[in-house]
Protein backbone atom coordinates (compact mmCIF):
# COMPACT_ATOMS: atom_id res chain seq x y z
CA UNK A 1 0.00 0.00 0.00
CA UNK A 2 3.06 2.47 1.22
CA UNK A 3 4.87 1.78 -2.18
CA UNK A 4 1.45 3.11 -4.59
CA UNK A 5 1.43 6.38 -2.05
CA UNK A 6 5.34 6.41 -3.08
CA UNK A 7 4.86 5.62 -7.07
CA UNK A 8 1.93 8.47 -6.88
CA UNK A 9 3.69 10.75 -4.84
CA UNK A 10 6.80 10.92 -7.54
CA UNK A 11 4.15 10.82 -10.34
CA UNK A 12 2.70 14.00 -8.36
CA UNK A 13 6.47 15.48 -8.38
CA UNK A 14 7.13 15.50 -11.85
CA UNK A 15 3.93 16.88 -12.88
CA UNK A 16 4.49 19.26 -10.53
CA UNK A 17 7.44 20.53 -12.52
CA UNK A 18 6.22 20.23 -15.62
CA UNK A 19 3.30 22.15 -15.10
CA UNK A 20 5.42 24.89 -13.41
CA UNK A 21 7.82 24.90 -16.57
CA UNK A 22 4.71 25.28 -19.01
CA UNK A 23 3.18 28.25 -17.04
CA UNK A 24 6.14 29.85 -17.11
CA UNK A 25 7.19 29.42 -20.67
CA UNK A 26 3.16 30.42 -21.41
CA UNK A 27 3.36 33.78 -19.85
CA UNK A 28 6.74 34.57 -21.57
CA UNK A 29 4.81 33.72 -24.93
CA UNK A 30 1.42 34.19 -24.86
CA UNK A 31 1.49 38.25 -24.85
CA UNK A 32 4.10 38.05 -28.10
CA UNK A 33 1.10 35.41 -29.45
CA UNK A 34 -1.85 37.80 -29.06
CA UNK A 35 0.48 40.95 -30.00
CA UNK A 36 1.31 39.03 -33.33
CA UNK A 37 -2.56 38.33 -33.88
CA UNK A 38 -3.37 42.18 -33.61
CA UNK A 39 -0.95 43.18 -35.51
CA UNK A 40 -1.80 40.82 -38.21
CA UNK A 41 -5.24 42.01 -38.51
CA UNK A 42 -4.52 45.97 -38.12
CA UNK A 43 -2.24 45.09 -40.99
CA UNK A 44 -4.78 43.16 -43.11
CA UNK A 45 -7.62 45.73 -42.19
CA UNK A 46 -5.21 48.92 -43.46
CA UNK A 47 -4.70 46.88 -46.65
CA UNK A 48 -8.11 46.52 -47.40
CA UNK A 49 -9.34 50.20 -46.56
CA UNK A 50 -6.02 52.39 -46.60
CA UNK A 51 -5.48 55.78 -44.96
CA UNK A 52 -8.61 55.66 -42.28
CA UNK A 53 -9.09 55.13 -39.09
CA UNK A 54 -10.60 52.20 -37.43
CA UNK A 55 -13.32 52.23 -34.55
CA UNK A 56 -14.48 49.13 -33.03
CA UNK A 57 -18.15 48.16 -32.91
CA UNK A 58 -20.12 44.96 -32.01
CA UNK A 59 -23.25 44.35 -33.96
CA UNK A 60 -26.20 42.75 -32.69
CA UNK A 61 -25.05 39.09 -33.14
CA UNK A 62 -22.27 40.11 -31.33
CA UNK A 63 -20.02 40.13 -34.42
CA UNK A 64 -16.97 42.63 -33.86
CA UNK A 65 -16.76 44.25 -37.05
CA UNK A 66 -14.98 48.04 -37.66
CA UNK A 67 -16.07 51.19 -39.14
CA UNK A 68 -13.60 53.02 -41.37
CA UNK A 69 -13.48 56.80 -41.20
CA UNK A 70 -11.23 59.40 -43.24
CA UNK A 71 -9.11 60.98 -40.53
CA UNK A 72 -10.18 64.34 -41.30
CA UNK A 73 -13.74 64.20 -41.76
CA UNK A 74 -15.07 61.39 -40.26
CA UNK A 75 -16.55 60.26 -43.64
CA UNK A 76 -17.00 57.10 -43.02
CA UNK A 77 -15.70 55.20 -45.78
CA UNK A 78 -16.30 51.54 -45.44
CA UNK A 79 -16.38 48.61 -42.69
CA UNK A 80 -14.20 45.47 -42.30
CA UNK A 81 -14.85 42.52 -40.24
CA UNK A 82 -13.85 38.91 -39.95
CA UNK A 83 -16.47 36.58 -41.59
CA UNK A 84 -15.92 33.13 -40.54
CA UNK A 85 -18.03 29.60 -41.48
CA UNK A 86 -17.24 25.85 -41.80
CA UNK A 87 -15.30 24.88 -45.10
CA UNK A 88 -14.78 21.33 -45.74
CA UNK A 89 -12.60 20.67 -43.32
CA UNK A 90 -11.99 23.93 -41.19
CA UNK A 91 -13.04 27.43 -40.09
CA UNK A 92 -12.29 29.43 -42.85
CA UNK A 93 -11.70 32.99 -41.57
CA UNK A 94 -12.16 35.69 -43.88
CA UNK A 95 -10.77 39.24 -43.64
CA UNK A 96 -13.33 41.80 -45.73
CA UNK A 97 -13.15 45.39 -46.39
CA UNK A 98 -16.59 46.75 -47.86
CA UNK A 99 -17.16 50.45 -48.65
CA UNK A 100 -20.29 52.65 -47.41
CA UNK A 101 -22.87 51.22 -50.26
CA UNK A 102 -21.75 48.52 -48.86
CA UNK A 103 -20.38 46.88 -51.99
CA UNK A 104 -16.57 44.55 -51.66
CA UNK A 105 -13.23 46.29 -51.38
CA UNK A 106 -11.57 43.39 -51.14
CA UNK A 107 -11.14 40.28 -49.17
CA UNK A 108 -8.04 38.22 -47.57
CA UNK A 109 -8.56 34.57 -45.95
CA UNK A 110 -6.37 34.87 -42.87
CA UNK A 111 -6.97 31.17 -41.46
CA UNK A 112 -7.88 28.42 -43.11
CA UNK A 113 -6.89 24.25 -42.92
CA UNK A 114 -8.74 23.04 -46.42
CA UNK A 115 -7.70 20.21 -48.22
CA UNK A 116 -3.85 20.81 -49.67
CA UNK A 117 -4.14 21.42 -53.91
CA UNK A 118 -7.84 21.92 -53.59
CA UNK A 119 -9.60 23.93 -50.72
CA UNK A 120 -6.37 25.79 -49.76
CA UNK A 121 -6.08 27.91 -52.90
CA UNK A 122 -8.40 29.49 -51.87
CA UNK A 123 -5.66 32.14 -50.20
CA UNK A 124 -4.35 32.77 -53.59
CA UNK A 125 -4.93 35.97 -55.06
CA UNK A 126 -6.86 34.26 -58.37
CA UNK A 127 -9.91 33.28 -56.10
CA UNK A 128 -9.90 36.23 -53.34
CA UNK A 129 -9.37 39.32 -56.51
CA UNK A 130 -12.61 38.06 -57.58
CA UNK A 131 -15.19 39.17 -55.12
CA UNK A 132 -13.67 43.01 -55.30
CA UNK A 133 -16.49 44.93 -56.38
CA UNK A 134 -19.14 42.64 -55.90
CA UNK A 135 -22.58 43.64 -54.21
CA UNK A 136 -24.14 41.40 -51.82
CA UNK A 137 -26.74 39.92 -54.41
CA UNK A 138 -23.55 38.74 -56.72
CA UNK A 139 -22.01 37.33 -53.56
CA UNK A 140 -23.20 33.29 -54.43
CA UNK A 141 -21.09 30.85 -55.94
CA UNK A 142 -21.77 30.12 -59.58
CA UNK A 143 -23.30 26.76 -59.20
CA UNK A 144 -26.20 28.89 -56.67
CA UNK A 145 -26.58 31.50 -59.16
CA UNK A 146 -23.86 33.95 -58.40
CA UNK A 147 -21.01 35.43 -59.61
CA UNK A 148 -18.52 33.83 -57.63
CA UNK A 149 -16.48 31.26 -59.75
CA UNK A 150 -15.58 28.35 -57.53
CA UNK A 151 -12.19 26.33 -57.06
CA UNK A 152 -12.20 23.77 -59.23
CA UNK A 153 -13.00 20.85 -56.60
CA UNK A 154 -13.17 22.73 -53.64
CA UNK A 155 -17.21 23.98 -54.58
CA UNK A 156 -17.89 23.26 -50.54
CA UNK A 157 -14.82 25.63 -49.78
CA UNK A 158 -15.82 28.56 -51.94
CA UNK A 159 -19.35 28.65 -50.85
CA UNK A 160 -18.56 28.78 -47.48
CA UNK A 161 -16.44 31.73 -47.84
CA UNK A 162 -18.96 33.34 -50.27
CA UNK A 163 -21.90 32.46 -47.63
CA UNK A 164 -19.98 33.78 -44.84
CA UNK A 165 -19.12 37.35 -46.71
CA UNK A 166 -22.94 37.09 -47.33
CA UNK A 167 -24.15 37.13 -43.55
CA UNK A 168 -21.38 39.55 -42.43
CA UNK A 169 -22.47 41.91 -45.12
CA UNK A 170 -26.40 41.37 -43.74
CA UNK A 171 -25.23 41.74 -40.44
CA UNK A 172 -23.25 45.35 -40.87
CA UNK A 173 -25.97 46.74 -42.94
CA UNK A 174 -28.84 45.66 -40.37
CA UNK A 175 -27.06 47.41 -37.84
CA UNK A 176 -28.77 50.76 -36.72
CA UNK A 177 -27.42 53.98 -38.34
CA UNK A 178 -25.91 52.09 -40.81
CA UNK A 179 -28.16 50.30 -42.38
CA UNK A 180 -28.82 50.50 -46.35
CA UNK A 181 -32.42 51.15 -46.18
CA UNK A 182 -32.18 54.75 -45.05
CA UNK B 1 33.65 6.17 -31.72
CA UNK B 2 30.59 4.78 -30.20
CA UNK B 3 29.01 8.22 -30.55
CA UNK B 4 29.29 8.14 -34.23
CA UNK B 5 27.63 4.79 -34.51
CA UNK B 6 24.88 5.47 -32.51
CA UNK B 7 24.70 8.93 -34.51
CA UNK B 8 24.44 7.05 -38.33
CA UNK B 9 22.35 4.31 -37.26
CA UNK B 10 19.22 6.45 -37.24
CA UNK B 11 19.85 7.41 -41.07
CA UNK B 12 20.19 3.50 -43.14
CA UNK B 13 20.13 0.98 -40.34
CA UNK B 14 17.64 1.44 -38.16
CA UNK B 15 15.98 4.34 -40.15
CA UNK B 16 12.98 5.41 -38.02
CA UNK B 17 10.04 5.47 -41.53
CA UNK B 18 11.57 2.80 -43.64
CA UNK B 19 12.75 0.50 -41.18
CA UNK B 20 11.33 0.69 -37.93
CA UNK B 21 8.40 1.70 -39.34
CA UNK B 22 7.74 4.13 -36.57
CA UNK B 23 5.60 7.56 -36.51
CA UNK B 24 3.63 6.69 -39.85
CA UNK B 25 0.54 9.11 -38.62
CA UNK B 26 2.85 12.16 -39.28
CA UNK B 27 4.45 11.26 -41.78
CA UNK B 28 1.59 10.36 -43.90
CA UNK B 29 -0.27 13.39 -42.81
CA UNK B 30 2.30 16.12 -43.28
CA UNK B 31 4.61 14.93 -46.38
CA UNK B 32 2.18 17.09 -48.50
CA UNK B 33 5.35 19.72 -49.37
CA UNK B 34 8.80 19.95 -48.37
CA UNK B 35 8.46 22.44 -46.17
CA UNK B 36 6.40 21.03 -44.24
CA UNK B 37 7.93 18.08 -44.17
CA UNK B 38 11.12 19.75 -42.73
CA UNK B 39 8.81 21.93 -40.22
CA UNK B 40 7.92 18.57 -38.77
CA UNK B 41 10.92 16.50 -39.02
CA UNK B 42 12.59 19.60 -36.93
CA UNK B 43 10.24 20.06 -34.66
CA UNK B 44 10.24 15.98 -34.02
CA UNK B 45 13.80 16.14 -33.76
CA UNK B 46 13.89 18.93 -30.88
CA UNK B 47 11.38 17.32 -29.07
CA UNK B 48 12.85 14.11 -29.33
CA UNK B 49 16.38 15.41 -28.28
CA UNK B 50 15.27 17.49 -25.29
CA UNK B 51 12.82 14.24 -23.57
CA UNK B 52 16.23 11.78 -24.13
CA UNK B 53 17.96 14.23 -22.38
CA UNK B 54 16.03 14.70 -19.52
CA UNK B 55 14.97 11.21 -19.64
CA UNK B 56 18.29 9.50 -19.43
CA UNK B 57 19.25 11.78 -16.88
CA UNK B 58 16.10 11.09 -14.69
CA UNK B 59 16.28 7.09 -15.24
CA UNK B 60 17.87 6.51 -11.70
CA UNK B 61 15.13 8.20 -10.16
CA UNK B 62 12.14 6.52 -12.12
CA UNK B 63 10.46 3.59 -10.60
CA UNK B 64 10.30 1.38 -13.31
CA UNK B 65 6.78 0.74 -12.88
CA UNK B 66 5.11 4.67 -13.43
CA UNK B 67 8.17 4.92 -16.34
CA UNK B 68 5.55 5.35 -19.40
CA UNK B 69 3.30 8.09 -17.64
CA UNK B 70 6.93 10.22 -16.35
CA UNK B 71 8.12 9.84 -19.95
CA UNK B 72 4.56 10.87 -21.48
CA UNK B 73 4.39 13.81 -18.94
CA UNK B 74 7.99 15.02 -20.32
CA UNK B 75 7.53 14.56 -24.09
CA UNK B 76 4.31 16.62 -23.45
CA UNK B 77 5.78 19.23 -22.09
CA UNK B 78 8.48 19.87 -24.44
CA UNK B 79 5.41 19.59 -27.27
CA UNK B 80 3.80 21.94 -25.32
CA UNK B 81 6.63 24.61 -25.23
CA UNK B 82 7.25 23.93 -29.30
CA UNK B 83 3.69 24.64 -29.82
CA UNK B 84 3.95 27.73 -27.77
CA UNK B 85 7.37 29.22 -28.91
CA UNK B 86 6.58 28.40 -32.61
CA UNK B 87 3.26 30.14 -32.53
CA UNK B 88 5.65 33.14 -30.95
CA UNK B 89 7.92 33.19 -33.32
CA UNK B 90 7.67 31.61 -36.43
CA UNK B 91 3.25 32.21 -37.50
CA UNK B 92 4.12 30.96 -40.68
CA UNK B 93 5.18 27.79 -40.09
CA UNK B 94 2.78 27.37 -36.97
CA UNK B 95 -0.07 28.36 -39.21
CA UNK B 96 1.09 25.18 -41.57
CA UNK B 97 2.34 22.58 -38.71
CA UNK B 98 -0.59 23.53 -35.67
CA UNK B 99 -2.53 20.62 -36.28
CA UNK B 100 0.57 18.12 -36.19
CA UNK B 101 2.34 19.90 -33.14
CA UNK B 102 0.30 18.04 -30.31
CA UNK B 103 0.26 14.97 -32.45
CA UNK B 104 4.17 14.69 -31.49
CA UNK B 105 2.95 13.58 -28.54
CA UNK B 106 1.74 10.26 -29.55
CA UNK B 107 4.59 9.68 -31.89
CA UNK B 108 5.78 6.56 -31.22
CA UNK B 109 9.17 7.37 -32.28
CA UNK B 110 9.76 9.82 -29.15
CA UNK B 111 8.37 7.29 -26.65
CA UNK B 112 9.88 4.01 -28.57
CA UNK B 113 13.07 6.10 -28.25
CA UNK B 114 13.12 7.08 -24.89
CA UNK B 115 12.17 3.46 -24.13
CA UNK B 116 14.35 1.48 -25.94
CA UNK B 117 17.16 3.48 -25.58
CA UNK B 118 17.69 6.79 -23.52
CA UNK B 119 16.50 4.96 -20.31
CA UNK B 120 19.14 2.09 -20.43
CA UNK B 121 21.58 4.84 -21.59
CA UNK B 122 23.73 7.68 -20.68
CA UNK B 123 23.18 11.45 -21.57
CA UNK B 124 25.87 11.72 -24.21
CA UNK B 125 24.89 8.23 -26.13
CA UNK B 126 21.10 9.37 -25.72
CA UNK B 127 22.05 12.98 -27.78
CA UNK B 128 23.32 11.06 -30.63
CA UNK B 129 20.72 8.44 -30.71
CA UNK B 130 18.30 11.67 -30.84
CA UNK B 131 20.25 13.32 -33.19
CA UNK B 132 20.75 10.41 -35.76
CA UNK B 133 17.21 9.37 -35.46
CA UNK B 134 15.77 12.99 -35.69
CA UNK B 135 17.91 13.43 -38.84
CA UNK B 136 16.94 9.80 -40.02
CA UNK B 137 13.41 10.97 -39.34
CA UNK B 138 13.46 14.42 -40.97
CA UNK B 139 15.23 12.99 -44.49
CA UNK B 140 12.59 10.38 -45.11
CA UNK B 141 10.07 13.03 -44.67
CA UNK B 142 11.69 15.24 -46.90
CA UNK B 143 12.37 12.46 -49.38
CA UNK B 144 8.56 11.50 -49.09
CA UNK B 145 7.53 15.00 -49.75
CA UNK B 146 9.58 15.43 -52.09
CA UNK B 147 8.22 13.02 -54.50
CA UNK B 148 4.76 13.92 -53.99
CA UNK B 149 4.99 17.73 -54.25
CA UNK B 150 7.01 16.96 -57.66
CA UNK B 151 4.56 14.56 -58.64
CA UNK B 152 1.56 16.42 -56.80
CA UNK B 153 2.13 20.07 -57.65
CA UNK B 154 4.80 19.93 -60.08
CA UNK B 155 6.80 22.16 -57.30
CA UNK B 156 9.98 21.71 -55.00
CA UNK B 157 9.94 23.79 -51.48
CA UNK B 158 7.85 25.88 -53.91
CA UNK B 159 9.29 26.15 -56.78
CA UNK B 160 8.15 25.07 -60.15
CA UNK B 161 10.32 22.12 -61.43
CA UNK B 162 8.69 20.25 -63.82
CA UNK B 163 7.93 21.45 -67.55
CA UNK B 164 4.94 23.61 -67.99
CA UNK B 165 2.97 20.85 -69.85
CA UNK B 166 3.32 18.86 -67.07
CA UNK B 167 -0.47 18.75 -65.32
CA UNK B 168 0.12 17.61 -61.61
CA UNK B 169 -1.48 14.41 -60.57
CA UNK B 170 -3.12 15.87 -57.10
CA UNK B 171 -3.97 12.70 -55.94
CA UNK B 172 -0.32 12.72 -54.85
CA UNK B 173 -0.59 15.46 -52.42
CA UNK B 174 -4.02 14.58 -50.83
CA UNK B 175 -4.46 11.20 -48.71
CA UNK B 176 -4.30 8.37 -50.94
CA UNK B 177 -0.75 9.48 -52.52
CA UNK B 178 0.76 8.87 -49.13
CA UNK B 179 0.32 5.58 -49.11
CA UNK B 180 1.35 5.30 -52.34
CA UNK B 181 4.63 6.52 -52.20
CA UNK B 182 5.33 5.91 -48.70
CA UNK B 183 5.06 1.96 -50.25
CA UNK B 184 7.25 2.71 -53.28
CA UNK B 185 9.79 4.19 -51.33
CA UNK B 186 9.91 1.50 -48.70
CA UNK B 187 10.32 -1.01 -51.72
CA UNK B 188 12.95 0.72 -53.19
CA UNK B 189 14.98 0.78 -49.74
CA UNK B 190 14.48 -2.77 -49.55
CA UNK B 191 15.50 -3.85 -52.46
CA UNK B 192 18.81 -1.61 -52.64
CA UNK B 193 18.84 -3.33 -49.35
CA UNK B 194 18.99 -6.35 -50.35
CA UNK B 195 21.37 -6.15 -53.43
CA UNK B 196 24.30 -5.19 -51.13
Amino acid sequence: MKYYFKLGFILLIFCVVASGILAYVNSLTSPVIAQRKAAEEIQAREALIPNAEFEERQSDQGMIYYVAKAPETGEILGYTFIAADLGYSSTVQTMVGVDSEFKVLGVQIIDQGETPGLGANCTQPIFTNQFSGMTLEDIYVDKDGGVVVSLSGATITSRCIANSLREGIIDVKDEPGLGGDQ
Amino acid sequence: MNFIKELSKGLIKENPIFVLVLGMCPTLAVTTSVVNALGMGFAATFVLLCSNIIISMIKNVTPSKIRIPVYIVVIASFVSIVDMVMAAYLPALHKNLGLFIPLIVVNCIILGRAEAFASKNNVIMSIADALGMGLGFTLSLSLVGSVREIIGAGTWLGFKVTPLTYDPMLVAILAPGAFISLGFLMALMNMLKEKK
